[in-house]
């Protein structure tokens, strides 16, 4: 490898480390108590690196005044628009979970796709709303730098159209499963040795793209779907995490899965096409790249993979130990 | 039917000429990159000056299309970080208009420029929305990665759109190529017009 090359590498690896931490969702969560009938105390409950009450700020509905944590309401109560300053930033949502004295608790989410909530007093049926789901889902992939890394070595592995249909659906439904079977709480996977397998998919691709470069074959070359299918399942446990952290209801969850899980196949295929629109220009424009060019993004999916693998398995031994 | 087009091309130009004003950037809580982005997609002057450059490259063929795939995100890049040095700096109406209006007559006229001077036009126009771009990003907030994400969106457009045109088939297809543009230069002038209005009042 020339020294030209490898400091390239080193280059992008610098600017994309941040992306190992792409899986952590940013969600704030708060916590509303009603300690008498007009008052509501409350406090962030989970935040992120940064101290939630540092970057997010609550706008309480029309005639609630907010005084030391603690909101008193005029005569209708915590009722009215719920906004949350900052939002979209440090923090891509927040969830609010209001315990009323005599009804049952409510939830809801505010994000930066759904900027503001109606509290509609303790009836209310506490749906975040349907956007809400499907905003995270596309955030998930979108922000989830290494499911999109894998799923451009399944593109720079993959042959012809059709296999390439079959693959992405391959990884399309195992991660579906996974992710259901996740949600409903059948099955867990703790986040450390989890984020280290799916950094080892993305490692495993790398020496494949080189395999397919020097005109070599290999069982994933050959049946790239059935590699797609196998890592899918544990990329469907990753994106899992971000639905995790809703914390949702019972009674919410299929219609959660569902748009969640919309949302993540909105973004990959977004992202597929984009690829696969740009290859096709390149090739009308009758582009011809130097080979470094050419080969970048296989080395970007095998450098980076190799990088997140150290990092991550640190982490678990860490955690271990 | 003229009379609807006439409507069009007028609303058009108003939300084009209206667009700086909310020159604020986009946030889609996805980060600063996916910022700049939706801040190029939601910004229709951008966009058509990018359409327009990209129809006038992709007319000329393919060395001039692959010369502007490059030109127009390097120019945009650099015209936009020395915008965004000095975000004070007029955000010069006139001459993005002009340009914009200049490039739909050239799609419409389907000028037989040289490669060299598309490539010129392309870098000239690019580095000049490029510093509007950066000049009315900053002080919304947008940082370098919000103008990468900008730039990013235009090299995908630019090269999508542009690669499209140098394999369409002489004939009708064409022509829709350069009544695009005629509707873009269309929209340019009446934006001068709408620029001249408060002089002329």
């Amino acid at each position: 490898m020339s020294a030209g090359l490898r400091s390239w590498l080193l280059v992008v690896l610098a600017l994309l480390s941040s992306g190992a931490a792409a899986h952590e969702m940013s969600m704030a969560e708060m916590e509303v108590r009603q300690i008498s009938p007009r008052e509501f105390l409350w406090q962030w409950t989970v935040s992120g690196n940064r101290p939630a009450n540092e970057v997010l700020t609550p706008v309480w509905p029309d005639g609630c005044q907010d005084e030391d944590n603690i909101v008193r309401c005029g005569d209708a109560g915590l009722q009215g628009v719920l906004t949350i300053k900052g939002i979209g930033k440090v923090y891509s949502a927040a969830m609010i979970r209001v315990y009323w004295r005599d009804a049952p608790m409510s939830v809801y989410t505010i994000a930066a796709g759904q900027p503001r909530a109606r509290l509609s007093g303790p009836s209310d049926g506490a749906s975040p709303g349907p956007g809400a789901y499907l905003y995270l889902g596309i955030e998930h992939i979108m922000l989830g730098v290494d499911h999109l890394l894998f799923v451009l070595g399944l593109l720079l592995i993959v042959g012809d159209r059709w296999m390439l249909l079959k693959t992405i659906t391959a990884f399309t439904v195992a991660h579906s499963i996974t992710l259901a079977v996740a949600t409903f709480g059948i099955a867990h996977v703790p986040a450390a040795p989890l984020n280290a397998s799916i950094a080892l998919s993305i490692l495993f691709l790398g020496p494949e793209i080189v395999r397919r470069w020097r005109g070599e074959t290999s069982f994933t070359i050959r049946h790239p779907w059935v590699v797609a299918f196998a890592f899918g399942l544990l990329h469907g446990f990753g994106f899992a995490s971000g639905l995790a952290q809703l914390g949702l209801p019972d009674s919410q969850i299929p219609l959660a899965l569902l748009l969640f899980n919309i949302g993540v196949e909105i973004g990959q295929l977004a992202f597929v096409f984009g690829i696969l629109l740009l290859e096709r220009s390149f090739r009308l424009l009758e582009c011809h790249w130097p080979r470094l060019v050419e080969r970048l993004p296989g080395y970007l999916v095998g450098t980076l993979g190799a990088f997140w693998t150290i990092q991550r398995v640190v982490i678990l031994l860490r955690s271990v130990a | 039917m003229r009379r609807a087009v006439g409507t069009t091309l007028v609303a058009l130009a108003a939300i084009v000429v209206a667009s700086p004003a909310h020159a604020h950037l986009v946030e889609t809580g996805f980060g600063a990159f996916y910022d700049g982005i939706a801040h190029f997609a939601v910004s229709l002057a951008d966009m058509l000056i990018v359409i327009a450059l990209a129809l006038f490259a992709g007319l000329r063929g393919t060395r001039a299309a692959r010369h502007a795939m490059f030109a127009l995100p390097a120019a945009w890049l650099v015209g936009g970080a020395l915008g965004a040095l000095w975000p004070t700096a007029s955000i010069w109406p006139v001459s993005t208009t002009l340009s914009l209006a200049l490039t739909g007559a050239l799609v419409a006229l389907d000028a037989k420029l040289s490669d060299a001077s598309v490539t010129a036009f392309v870098i000239v126009a690019g580095a000049l929305y490029g510093f509007v771009n950066g000049a009315t990003m900053t002080p919304g907030g947008a940082g370098g990665l919000a103008l990468l994400g900008a730039v990013c969106a235009i090299f995908f457009v630019n090269t999508i759109l542009a690669a499209e045109v140098t394999v369409l088939p002489v004939g009708w297809p064409r022509i829709a190529v350069r009544v695009a543009g005629s509707w873009i230069a269309a929209t340019g002038m009446l934006m001068l017009g709408w620029l001249a209005r408060p002089t002329l009042a």
